[in-house]
């Protein structure tokens, strides 16, 4: 008895965290007819009509590859940061950690609505509206603290030894850093890294703001300023809703490892 | 010796060569040419892109030493707005000539944005122009823009179901509502089912369009256009939104279209789920192409009903041209927007892609109504189109419109007087702030 | 001069440290002190000709008379409330799920993080859809064929309420477990063999052992969901735009439209101070209660 309530309760659970995606994934495949049809259809006709015209129409294509640099450019310097302030965090002595530490945090807890404005403003002085620096820059501060915070106890957890060892082998603290440690922490940047991607990949709040022009727009506000004047194209939407997230969907699947482990971290000691 | 480590010029430049590939990678766009003199135009997608093709090369055919680059914005007008005020805001040099919607020649105007155009379009000019679109131009006594198309509210509506019970398109708001209650009736009994009304009335914009039809042809008004302070507690600007709540919400027309932009109401009644549809004029041509509509051919349109004792008012709509303050060129800006505004230019746009002109004289031509039949009766709907608030506040303004209306219609126990007065406060005090 | 050890991995440490708070300073700390600092004067962007005038705290007793801004305050502690309230239970029941292993066990915790790894707009568009009045799954499974009973859900001011919060907690629950289940994990199972030998059934094991220790991870779990929450945004911009009737207008959807759609960047950013010192209140009381776990030197 108790086993099966337990599975029903697992495939409730699977079901309704998949269904909406599932949903849509199905309308992308459908075709004009088929999605205007009250009531609706259940199984799609497999169409690609609006993979094609989100392509041809609607610039998916575009929005797809900003998003890649932002997101990508974004990780790579987050991370790069990261692994310099977690190294220095965890093993160094540091005067006002904690003060460092919480200050970190408090940062990704900013309202985005408190520091958008001055930050449209300094970006704008700058000239650098509509160019990926813009974006960037903004999301590294954003998400710097979740960086260093899982960088951080990733180093936290090797053995105390290995920076005493390196340095009777006549290691300076960069080679102590580089070729004993980061190695080692490698699964944890890796997992870093996953999140912090995910983060900019999705992000909208920034982007809205900061890129106006079609050109920069990355997926997010291609796909939330869709609708045009005269149309609200769902199919289209669904479609490229289903490009903007497969490649998400791969990833937890592939990491789901990490990224429990990673959003774990720090969350309760241990 | 001691070794000493210094792990900053190491930082430094592990960061500087993060940022260097950053610059080079541009986004996708086109970069312009150098050549003479070259004119941007900030534009939306137009629908029919050929057509612009074809306007933008006979231009640069007769004026072989300007080039005109056009920049595409997004579709819709908010995005498109501030994709343009960003620009501006910025004094951007890559901006020239642009768009402007109908409600914001005021804002761009008390900004500085757009550059006042006095005597490059007098007023011996300004008269070959609707009246209406004009005033929409029109800030502190200036004029800032040339109205390109207009828009204005119609009623469209199904003549199969008309003639079928033997109506005449109805002339009162009051018939109108009778009228598609028989109807819906009617149908019912046959099994058919159907709405009586379509309209938008989602919190938007264009709620606003909608309501201020109701209340100008109640005799009410939203705004004092002298004073500037809010109208809204007149008792015929409060009788037409009551009639809006009690006789259309949830009455004739189903409670959805408190969710309703311009393309889920026509939806309804291109499926032929309406008797009677209220948008703009763009509806005609897709609610008779039978690759889209299940209604094409038995759709008519006139002017929107009124109240008693009142007269019909739409709502004025459409787009017009603005020059840049801080555009370095000008004369060739002026000369490109001279050329898209003249009689022929305008007559080439009505003809292929079906926009209302703004020229009064293409209202009698031939050529213009064989294309778009449906314009002949329209030339005094789109004369006495009225304008919303025209004021460098007027987002405020429309949001607490917005929000007044919104809540007024969808809740049927609604306290109108309060919410008027709420209303009325909140805009009173915005607009007191730019004195 | 010689510098010793001491010194020296002082200064490499800082200068590891330096790049991070110079990002954050400049685009963190700075706007949000020039965010208060613009809270203090009346700017009309597109009134220029009236400059940045110096008002003291005029905007911030503007905003304690704003009708419009107490019912979006209003509004946001309601969704947070109940937001938060759902997404424990379910992350509860989803961390004790993949608490268990079984056959299948990957898959189904990859399926739940699904909906976390979605981007927020493209959840929301998804949901906006399975409402939609017409082509609405939602209105498909409860009326099926009868179209004439589909209902309008968004068009409810109380239904388009619960539509935003049931989208949100449907793509937050999964995190929330995660938290918890990272609290289950440090219970011993030594704990409930021993209550198991006492004759102690499931249910009596889950609330005199599970709960009590989960205390501190249900804890953790609501600060940092309920400093989300109140930052929402995303959902409302897509899926109802504040409507209708403002019954989904929120904090942050509403400073959004003063400072970026209404031009009025003094008193907009008055409501984003508010924001920030709501969420900072929140954000305190979270590191005060993780503090001593993590932030502890390990020598």
């Amino acid at each position: 008895m108790k086993k099966t309530v337990f599975f029903l309760t697992v495939i409730c659970v699977v079901f309704f965290s998949l269904l909406p995606f599932l949903w849509f994934l199905d309308t992308s495949l459908k075709t004009e007819m088929e999605i205007t049809s009250i009531p609706p259809v259940l199984v799609p006709d497999f169409a690609l009509d609006f993979y094609r015209s989100s392509i041809e129409h609607y610039n998916l294509l575009h929005y797809l590859w900003n998003s890649i640099i932002v997101a990508g450019l974004s990780t790579f310097i987050t991370l790069s940061l990261s692994i310099f302030a977690g190294y220095a965090l965890a093993r160094l002595r540091v005067k006002y950690k904690g003060l460092i530490m919480g200050g970190l945090l408090t940062v990704s807890m900013f309202p985005q609505i408190s520091i958008a404005g001055p930050v449209w403003r300094i970006l704008q002085s700058a000239g650098w509206l509509n160019t990926y620096q813009g974006l960037v820059l903004p999301y590294v501060t954003l998400t710097l603290p979740l960086g260093v915070w899982i960088v951080a106890s990733f180093f936290r957890e090797l053995p105390k030894e290995l920076e005493d060892s390196a340095k009777i082998d006549g290691c300076g603290h960069v080679q102590t850093l580089f070729r004993i440690m980061l190695p080692l922490a490698a699964p944890g940047i890796f997992t870093a890294a996953i999140l912090v991607f995910i983060y900019a990949w999705n992000e909208f709040f920034f982007a809205l703001l900061i890129m106006t022009r079609q050109g920069y727009q990355t997926l997010p506000v291609g796909i939330a300023l869709f609708q045009g004047e005269y149309s609200l194209p769902w199919g289209e939407i669904s479609a490229a809703s289903t490009v903007a997230t497969i490649p998400l969907v791969f990833m937890v699947f592939l990491f789901q490892k990490r990224i429990v482990r990673g959003l774990s971290a720090g969350a309760i000691k241990g | 010796m001691v070794r000493r480590s210094f792990p900053s010029p190491f930082i430094i430049l592990t960061l500087l060569a993060c940022f260097i590939p950053v610059f080079f990678i541009s986004g996708c766009e086109k970069k312009p040419e150098e050549t003479v003199t070259t004119v941007r135009f900030v534009t939306w997608k137009p629908n029919q892109p050929e057509v612009w093709d074809e306007i933008v090369a006979l231009f640069e055919n007769e004026n072989p030493d300007v080039k005109i680059e056009r920049e595409t914005g997004p579709h819709s007008s908010t995005a498109f707005h501030d994709l343009l005020t960003q620009k501006l805001k910025n004094r951007s040099r890559d901006v020239d000539v642009f768009f402007m919607d109908v409600i914001w020649p005021s804002e761009f105007a008390a900004a500085g944005w757009a550059m006042p155009l006095g005597e490059l379009f007098p007023v011996s000019e300004r008269s070959a122009f609707l009246d209406g679109a004009i005033l929409a131009n029109t800030y502190d006594g200036k004029i800032y823009g040339v109205p390109l198309f207009v828009d204005s509210g119609v009623l469209y509506y199904r003549t199969d179901l008309l003639k079928k019970y033997g109506f005449s398109p109805p002339e009162t708001w009051e018939r109108m509502v009778d009228q598609a209650a028989s109807i819906v009736a009617g149908e019912k009994k046959e099994g058919t089912g159907i709405y009586g009304f379509s309209g938008q009335f989602k919190q938007y914009e264009g709620l606003v369009c909608n309501m201020m039809e109701y209340i100008l042809s109640n005799n009410g008004r939203m705004i004092d256009p002298v004073t500037g302070k809010s109208d809204l507690m007149e008792k015929a600007s409060i009788g037409a939104v009551r009639f809006v709540r009690d006789r259309i919400i949830g009455n004739v027309a189903p409670r959805g279209v408190l969710t309703y932009q311009e393309p889920e109401s026509l939806d309804v009644f291109i499926q032929g789920k309406a008797v009677f549809h209220r948008n703009w004029p763009y509806a005609w041509e897709v609610s008779n192409n039978p690759g889209r509509s299940a209604v094409a051919g038995k759709v008519g349109i006139s002017r929107l009903p009124h109240f008693p004792g009142g007269e019909s008012h739409s709502t004025l709509g459409g787009w017009q041209l603005g020059i840049s303050s801080y555009s370095e060129n000008k004369e060739a800006a002026w000369k490109f927007v001279k050329f898209l505004s003249s009689e022929r230019v305008q007559k080439i746009i009505a003809v292929k892609s079906g926009k209302a002109p703004t020229r009064k004289i293409l209202y009698g031509d031939r050529e213009v109504i064989q294309a778009n039949p449906h314009f002949a009766g329209m030339r005094d709907v789109f004369a006495t189109a009225y304008p919303r608030p025209r004021s460098p506040l007027y987002p405020a303004i429309s949001n607490i419109l917005q929000r007044y209306f919104s809540k007024a219609i969808s809740d049927p126990g609604s306290d109108l007087e309060k919410e008027a007065e709420a209303a009325s406060e909140e805009i009173n005090r915005i607009v007191a702030l730019g004195r | 001069m010689k510098l010793n050890l001491q010194t020296r991995e002082r200064i490499f440490a800082a200068s590891l440290i330096v790049p991070c708070f110079l990002f954050v300073s400049v685009f963190a700390f700075y706007p949000i002190l020039y965010s208060f600092y613009l809270s203090l004067h009346r700017i009309i962007l597109t009134l220029p000709a009236l400059g940045q005038k110096f008002v003291w705290f005029q905007n911030y007793r503007q905003l304690f008379q704003d009708r419009i801004a107490l019912h979006s305050l209003t509004n946001t502690l309601i969704f947070v409330f109940s937001s938060t309230f759902f997404e424990l239970i379910f992350g509860l029941v989803i961390a004790m799920v993949i608490n268990r292993h079984f056959r299948g066990w990957g898959v189904v915790r990859a399926a739940v993080l699904v909906p976390w790894a979605i981007p927020t707009v493209v959840s929301s568009q998804m949901w906006r859809f399975i409402f939609n009045d017409k082509y609405g799954l939602l209105n498909y499974i409860a009326f099926g064929s009868d179209v004439a009973s589909y209902k309008a859900w968004l068009a409810d001011p109380l239904y388009a309420f619960l539509a935003v919060i049931a989208a949100d907690v449907w793509k937050t629950s999964s995190f929330a477990g995660l938290l918890i289940l990272a609290g289950l994990q440090t219970i011993p199972d030594e704990l409930y063999e021993s209550a198991r030998i006492d004759g102690a059934n499931a249910w009596q094991q889950f609330w005199r052992i599970t709960l009590p220790l989960l205390r501190p991870a249900l804890l953790i779990a609501l600060l940092f969901r309920t400093m989300d929450a109140f930052r929402v945004f995303d959902l409302v911009f897509v899926m109802t735009q504040g409507g209708p009737a403002d019954s989904t207008n929120v904090l942050q959807f509403y400073g959004y439209k003063k400072i970026f759609a209404e031009g009025l960047m003094g008193y907009g950013s008055t409501i984003s101070v508010l924001v920030f010192l709501i969420t900072f209140v929140i954000a305190i009381l979270y590191i005060r209660m993780i503090g001593s776990g993590l932030i502890q030197e390990k020598t």
